[in-house]
């Protein structure tokens, strides 16, 4: 408890929450309708997708790489999914099976090339993620499956007052996350490879298993989101996951991972998805230009980043570090997300 | 195959200067002999490859393929990133267009909206210089912001009535060749780049920056200045691309750059450029921009369907980094 405490206290958390809390409040003063129902229905749907999305590229990031593959992967199996469904007839369970044993081939794939090749993971999932939308465009010929079975579609709009069924999903897998990263050896193991692949070596973990396992997890997340953005929009879409590059970013890193590994903020990362999601639905109901989002979110990352070094570094050390033209980048953030997840000490 | 020695990585990277720049003759010729067995390949089976009108078409997509290339070259060789090549490079390519359509000169406009790349390449250089944020962070914010305003600000409106002479720039070509105004100025900038790299203190300097920061910054070298200039002219290389584009396209649309930012990186990483800094080949990142204008043209006419030019293109860059990468751990001179 008192740990946890901690955590919010120390990490960009607690400032998330309270910008959080007052986005709603503001918000439903503004306008209304955004406490109506439906809207939190909406809301609460698009803010499932996307936290898996960014929960995707928090795993790869908790190891020090990246993964540029995401929205390639979300796309393929919503895609292998709908076209088993449409055109060969298969139950929704096989195909739903079948696509998500896709994306976690891919994501092994993702993770054995960038171990035995030891390429940057950023230059390897680009060419990976051309080869995953190579095949849905090949699969598709860019024309979306249509008439999806009715449960699935039913899935993507089922309720219980303003709460989406899909949610569902997303809070068992980022419970799951958690605890797999805090708790289970093979996700401690992640973290120690991530924050200093080296020492983790010479230690004796399996950096082969950890940098595998990190990238199948970030794909099955990823295919998770896909089958639920399918299920959204009722057909599969062949753009799906074409604009999650960004999103799948920005998330883990104003909710303060860091670019070279050894962070799992699984907590900033769900409140900064939120404040995205806020954002988003606050533009909606004010009828603002939508584009907006887009220069806020750019916005977002960068003050959210340099609140979180002026935190660690103070004033002076931030100026400091800025003129001696250092690139420590979020290294200064490091120490205290990394005691986030349960307190790691080796 | 001068351009093989001109970044001599084994004075900054240390040590194997021979092997290394042996071995990069060898992937070079690789990536030209692929390159020309592709060129055989589809002038025989593909009808019409070597029209000229096929052939300017592919030059010019090519130059402006390779200028893109060539913004994010330079950033990798400082060892940073630019996600914002597509974002600076369509506010240019929309500024420009927009002067043009509010009657402006087109030389004075195409020029203003590059002064504008420069000045955006400029505050990324900046912003990462006073925050010392790591430059994928400042750039994936850059990208964000920028495109954002662009939207917001054109109402994502293009402008399409743009002046005949702009247009007919790009449709210039050699006398009895079918080689693109384009890609004589991108070739010029290439030689630019060369001889920045091979001949200048600021060359060396970003290299030098690029394969070990902590030493070039405890060697006394200015290195958030070299940072700072590096991203200017990032952005002036891609504000370049994007005046080309509306040129080639005839009209400026609000989604130009959208797609260049993954698509920068191919033609260097296929040229061999290191991602980690301190490598880079001009030379290389023209071939591989023109490699994949090559792929994609060729692949188009003999019928193989468009969609799988993605997959092509995805299987020459993991073949090409992994290729170079084997040769280089292959002759030891890894890391």
């Amino acid at each position: 408890m008192i740990a946890a405490v901690r955590r919010l206290i120390s990490g960009p958390a607690l400032g998330l929450l309270i910008v959080d809390a007052a986005g709603v409040v503001v918000l439903a003063a503004a306008a209304p309708a955004f406490l109506s129902t439906y809207n939190l229905f909406v809301t609460g749907r698009d803010f499932s997708i996307v936290l898996l999305v960014a929960l995707a590229q928090m795993v790869v990031l908790a190891l020090g790489q990246m993964n540029l593959s995401v929205g390639a992967i979300g796309g393929l199996v919503a895609i292998v999914e709908s076209d088993l469904m449409v055109r060969y007839g298969v139950s929704i369970g096989v195909s739903i099976a079948a696509g998500l044993g896709v994306g976690l081939l891919a994501g092994v794939i993702n993770g054995l090339l960038v171990h035995w090749t030891r390429i940057n993971s950023f230059i390897l999932t680009l060419g990976t993620s051309y080869v995953f939308a190579g095949i849905n465009l090949g699969l598709t010929h860019a024309t979306p499956f249509y008439h999806l079975p009715g449960p699935i579609s039913g899935f993507g709009q089922a309720r219980t007052g303003p709460f989406p069924h899909m949610a569902l999903v997303t809070l068992l897998l980022t419970v799951a996350l958690v605890f797999f990263l805090a708790r289970i050896v093979s996700g401690r193991q992640i973290l120690a490879v991530g924050s200093n692949r080296r020492a983790a070596e010479l230690s004796g973990l399996p950096i082969a298993r950890s940098v595998v396992l990190a990238h199948a997890i970030s794909a099955l997340l990823a295919a998770v989101a896909g089958t639920m953005l399918m299920a959204q929009l009722g057909q599969g879409q062949p753009t799906i996951g074409a604009t999650w590059i960004l999103p799948s970013f920005a998330g883990p890193i104003i909710g303060g991972a860091s670019l070279s590994g050894g962070t799992a903020p699984v907590l900033g990362t769900v409140l900064a998805v939120g404040l995205v999601s806020l954002i988003d639905d606050g533009l909606v109901l004010v009828n603002a230009n939508p584009y907006w989002v887009q220069f806020l979110i750019g916005a977002l990352i960068l003050v959210g980043v340099m609140i979180g070094r002026l935190r660690v570094a103070g004033v002076r050390g931030f100026l400091r570090l800025a003129r001696d033209g250092k690139e420590v980048g979020h290294d200064a953030v490091r120490s205290e997300p990394t005691a986030a997840i349960g307190g790691r000490r080796q | 195959m001068a351009a093989v020695t001109e970044t001599s990585p084994g004075v900054l990277g240390g040590g194997r200067i021979w092997g290394t720049a042996g071995l990069r003759t060898v992937s070079l010729l690789a990536l030209l002999i692929v390159t020309a067995g592709f060129w055989i390949f589809f002038a025989a089976f593909a009808r019409g490859f070597l029209s000229d009108f096929n052939l300017f078409g592919l030059f010019r997509f090519a130059a402006i393929g390779i200028l893109i290339g060539f913004a994010q070259m330079v950033v990798l060789s400082i060892g940073d990133m630019n996600l914002a090549v597509g974002a600076v490079g369509g506010a240019a390519g929309m500024f420009a267009g927009w002067l043009m359509a509010m009657g402006l000169p087109v030389l004075l406009a195409a020029l203003l909206g590059i002064a504008l790349g420069c000045a955006l390449g400029l505050c990324i250089g900046l912003l990462i210089r006073v925050t010392g944020l790591n430059s994928f962070i400042v750039t994936l914010a850059a990208a964000s912001l920028i495109t954002g305003a662009l939207l917001i600000l054109t109402q994502a409106r293009p402008f399409s009535s743009l002046p005949a002479s702009l247009t007919d720039f790009a449709q210039v070509e050699l006398p009895g060749t079918p080689i693109s105004s384009f890609l004589v100025v991108m070739l010029l900038i290439g030689l630019g780049l060369f001889i920045v790299y091979r001949n200048t203190s600021l060359g060396r300097e970003m290299l030098a920056i690029g394969a070990n920061r902590r030493a070039a910054l405890m060697s006394g070298l200015a290195v958030g200045r070299v940072v700072l200039l590096t991203h200017l002219l990032s952005g002036l290389l891609a504000s370049v691309a994007g005046v080309m584009s509306i040129a080639a396209n005839n009209t400026a649309s609000p989604g130009l750059g959208s797609d260049w930012v993954l698509t920068s990186f191919v033609a260097p990483a296929i040229g061999g450029t290191l991602l980690s800094g301190g490598l880079v080949s001009v030379f290389g990142t023209v071939i591989g921009g023109i490699l994949v204008a090559t792929l994609g043209s060729g692949l188009l006419l003999i019928g193989v369907d468009n969609f799988w030019l993605e997959l092509c293109l995805g299987v020459v860059l993991l073949l090409a980094v992994g290729l170079d990468r084997l040769t280089r751990t292959v002759g030891g001179a890894t890391e």
